[in-house]
């Protein structure tokens, strides 16, 4: 069960976000992923077609560029219920813009850190640098992101109860 | 401080007399006790009524980037900061504005002497700085308290005492004595929680919040003529007072001021619900400091913190 | 013979603990610093000694600062409502002051004349307010220019004025008689309690020094409306935030979002604020895009374009947009030196 693919419009960005959330079994972790298209989309696009297994948990989100992901893409993804946000670009030095994965970096950073800050746990914001010829990194990655994710559990950041059963209402 | 007063209504007066400025802006008595209002004035003759005292709370240079022509302002360090600031950003062009700096011995935080005193700030007779002392009369009794137990938390941690950039100075520089731990106490608290205790901490502290926006508003940093919160399409944040709502909005403000933010504390201050607002702009202030070995508004021929890279930097979470 | 009751300040708790049983009960609390309204805890009358007034209006309890209106959602039949359970659940306010109480009285018809706001109704109508007599008026107070003694009301259900070791009662509407009816610890106060608290309501009053002349406001306002000038020095060191209206008692504009999740959607109003640029803005153009335009449209709607359509200024005096203000703007200055003179 792989996820669809997305565009990047920031409409098209919410709106698939959206769908992404109607999934409906026995909690699975879900991850959305923002896949630069250069490099570790086509990371993923090579770990299909080479047959390399991973998780089905991600729903990916293509983005021009790991530059392209606004700090409240990765918000407004736990805000919507994901339990981990992925964000995945070239490695340094290889953007096709040149620059745009160093600028993710450093927004990254500081976005990390300072939603654990806040009190969001660690392993749910994650980043990797996975190139269109690493399929069989992008499996690893996606494999690893999830077996974490699945350790702290489901994400009730944003619910109301925090330990109730109700689900977190996203927007 | 009489005397620094004197000397800023002398210069104040020669800088519209000459031509050289077309508006001042600086601080005069407010209308409540203990406070000021700013002043932005063209007329000379209101130069009178220019004041300095440890009341002085605004940070004047929000008001830079909506005034045309050339400007004198009064400043403190981080106010300076914040101008330094908006010159990385080509927000404001050094030659336009006219700099008056004040050697800032800090401000007082009129909710801590309601705390020590126990009495609200208009049942006060009198603060008065002496030494390093504030004396406080009230009932006609006088109470004497260490300053360190009535100014603001970002006082006590001040960096930058004197204005990084200026054009007059009122004074003999000062040197910064910050005191980490006294500023910090907010936060240590917050440090000391889990991550858990955390989120929850700030839940409830936003569950308060009435979106009022006085925190963006009077953040020189926040210069975006449209906020990402007034965004209908796509809507990303609702303009509903929703605890989640506004976490997210204060969580985004802060990382959009990454490395604008000098810790003036004017959010904090703002804030009407009493928000401990600062225990986050603080919190990005050292991050910034820790990742990127950035303080914002220290050199204003550096390039803004989030338009530029090192090849080198902070990526040990990126598998 | 005397017409009203008391009781000792040690029995608050206890007539406080009797409503409880029919009433939510809210009281003035204080946390991190923050006056604010709390549901009576069944123990803490502490804020008899604190309390001055809260930073929140009590028209938070009427017109909260965020409420869901309904919910929707939409299939092929179209959209399908559904609206939340009737509120009915009855409030009662214990310690509300003079100004914010005429507030509601202000407030009240909007909602109840030009149409039947549901959401705001169900609330007044499920609430009666204890007023409790203000006699530390702050120093940005200006009630008493606006008619209203900081003591003495006739807009809440029952008035309490503190008399030494004894609160003096007054019945003031008949659901706030019957309030203390069967109060055990309710006593007929005597011609010498009810002059004591005469004294302490005219003392109040004249500790209220902050003036505004409000004689012909309304044509002082209209003539100066045009003069671009002046409100443009008035607005000069304002940074359009909402405080002084959000936090205002009188002021009740809100805005209307709907949230759509998985074409669940749910629609919510909450307050918003003639400070904001966007308050007024539309396709093509802004008519309130500068500050001043809207810095004006607050003093001029509140004692100008409201007495004309209602007949009554829309302001209580309570001073919350002085006293919280970021820069310290006063609308007391501001209306005392306007331009015109009529």
């Amino acid at each position: 069960m792989l996820l669809p693919v997305v565009e990047y419009l920031p409409q098209t960005v919410l709106s698939r976000l959206e769908i992404y959330m109607t999934l409906e079994s026995e909690w699975e972790p879900r991850i959305v992923g923002f896949l630069c298209k250069w490099c570790s989309y086509a990371g993923a696009d090579l770990a299909g077609t080479s047959r390399k297994k991973y998780l089905p948990n991600i729903g990916i989100v293509k983005v021009p560029c790991s530059g392209r992901v606004d700090p409240l893409f990765i918000v407004k993804g736990l805000r919507m219920g994901f339990d981990g946000v992925l964000v995945s670009g070239c490695h340094p030095g290889d953007c096709h813009y040149q620059t745009g994965n160093y600028r993710a970096r450093r927004r990254l950073a500081i976005t990390k850190e300072f939603l654990e800050y806040l009190g969001v746990e660690p392993q749910r914001i994650q980043a990797s640098w996975v190139s269109a010829s690493e399929g069989a990194k992008f499996a690893e990655v996606v494999n690893e992101v999830t077996r974490e994710v699945r350790e702290i559990g489901a994400n009730r950041l944003f619910a109301d109860e925090r330990n109730g059963t109700k689900a977190a209402k996203g927007s | 401080m009489k005397e620094m007063e004197q000397r800023l209504q002398k210069e104040a007066r020669a800088l519209l007399e000459q031509g050289k400025v077309d508006y001042i802006i600086g601080f005069e008595p407010g209308s409540l006790k203990f406070t000021t209002t700013p002043l932005i004035t063209k007329d000379k003759e209101d130069v009178e009524r220019l004041v300095i005292n440890p009341f002085i709370v605004n940070n004047l240079s929000v008001f830079l980037t909506e005034l045309q022509g050339r400007v004198g302002i009064v400043v403190k360090g981080c106010d300076s900061r914040s101008i330094v600031s908006l010159i990385q950003d080509n927000k404001v062009v050094r030659e336009d504005v006219v700099i008056i700096g004040i050697p800032c011995t800090g401000l007082i935080d009129l909710s801590k002497v309601e705390l020590v005193t126990g009495k609200d700030r208009d049942e006060l007779d009198d603060i008065a700085w002496q030494g390093d002392k504030i004396t406080v009369r009230f009932d006609g009794e006088e109470k004497v308290f260490p300053t360190e137990e009535v100014l603001f938390d970002n006082c006590l941690g001040c960096e930058c005492p004197t204005p990084q950039e200026y054009d007059i100075l009122l004074g003999e520089p000062r040197p910064a004595a910050p005191n980490l731990t006294a500023s910090r106490k907010n936060l240590e608290k917050l440090d000391g929680m889990s991550s858990e205790e955390r989120w929850d901490f700030w839940k409830n502290e936003f569950s308060r919040c009435i979106r009022c926006y006085a925190c963006r508003n009077v953040c020189p940093a926040c210069f975006c003529k449209r906020c990402f919160v007034e965004e209908s399409e796509p809507q990303w944040v609702l303009p509903v007072p929703r605890w989640q709502d506004n976490l997210i909005f204060q969580v985004i403000r802060n990382i959009h001021v990454a490395g604008r933010c000098t810790d003036c504390g004017e959010c904090e201050r703002a804030c009407p619900v009493n928000i401990p607002l600062r225990s986050l702009s603080k919190r990005m202030y050292e991050l910034v400091d820790e990742l990127f070995q950035f303080k914002a508004g220290m050199d204003k021929d550096a390039v803004p913190l989030m338009t530029h890279y090192e090849l080198e930097e902070a990526e040990d979470f990126i598998r | 013979m005397t017409t009203s009751q008391k009781i000792k300040k040690t029995d608050l708790g206890k007539l406080l603990n009797q409503w409880s049983q029919e009433f939510t009960v809210l009281v003035p609390w204080r946390e991190n610093g923050l006056a604010t309204w709390a549901k009576w805890n069944g123990t803490d009358t502490s804020f008899i000694d604190w309390y001055r007034n809260t930073v929140v209006p009590a028209k938070a309890h009427f017109l909260p600062s965020q409420e869901e209106m309904f919910r929707f959602q939409k299939d092929e039949k179209g959209y399908h409502i559904e609206l939340p359970d009737a509120d009915e659940h009855k409030q009662l306010i214990f310690g509300i002051r003079p100004c914010d109480a005429r507030a509601l009285t202000i407030v009240s018809p909007i909602f109840e004349e030009l149409y039947e706001d549901p959401y705001y109704l169900a609330k007044r109508n499920n609430t009666l307010l204890v007023g409790l007599a203000c006699t530390r008026p702050c120093d940005s107070c200006f009630c008493t220019s606006l008619g209203i003694n900081p003591a003495e009301s006739i807009d809440v259900d029952l008035m309490v004025t503190d008399i030494g070791d004894q609160f003096l009662i007054e019945g003031i509407s008949e659901a706030g008689k019957e309030l203390i009816a069967g109060a055990s610890e309710v006593k007929e106060a005597t011609e010498a309690d009810e002059a004591k608290a005469k004294e302490i309501k005219e003392a109040s009053y004249q500790k209220v020094t902050r003036k505004v002349d409000t004689d012909n406001i309304k044509e002082k306002l209209s003539v100066c409306f045009e003069d671009e000038e002046h409100w443009e020095k008035v607005a000069d060191n304002c940074i359009s935030c909402g405080i002084c209206t959000l936090l205002c008692p009188t002021c009740f504009c809100f805005d209307i979002n709907d949230e759509l999740v998985k074409k669940q959607g749910t629609r919510f109003r909450s307050w918003d604020s003639c400070a904001f640029s966007i308050y007024t803005k539309m396709p093509m153009e802004n008519p309130r895009e500068e500050k001043w335009r809207r810095v004006r449209q607050k003093v001029c709607h509140k004692f100008e374009f409201h007495p004309m359509s209602y007949d009554i200024i829309a302001c209580v005096g309570c001073g919350r947009c002085i006293r919280q203000c970021p820069v310290n703007w006063d609308i007391t200055q501001v209306l005392n030196n306007l331009p015109a003179k009529v």
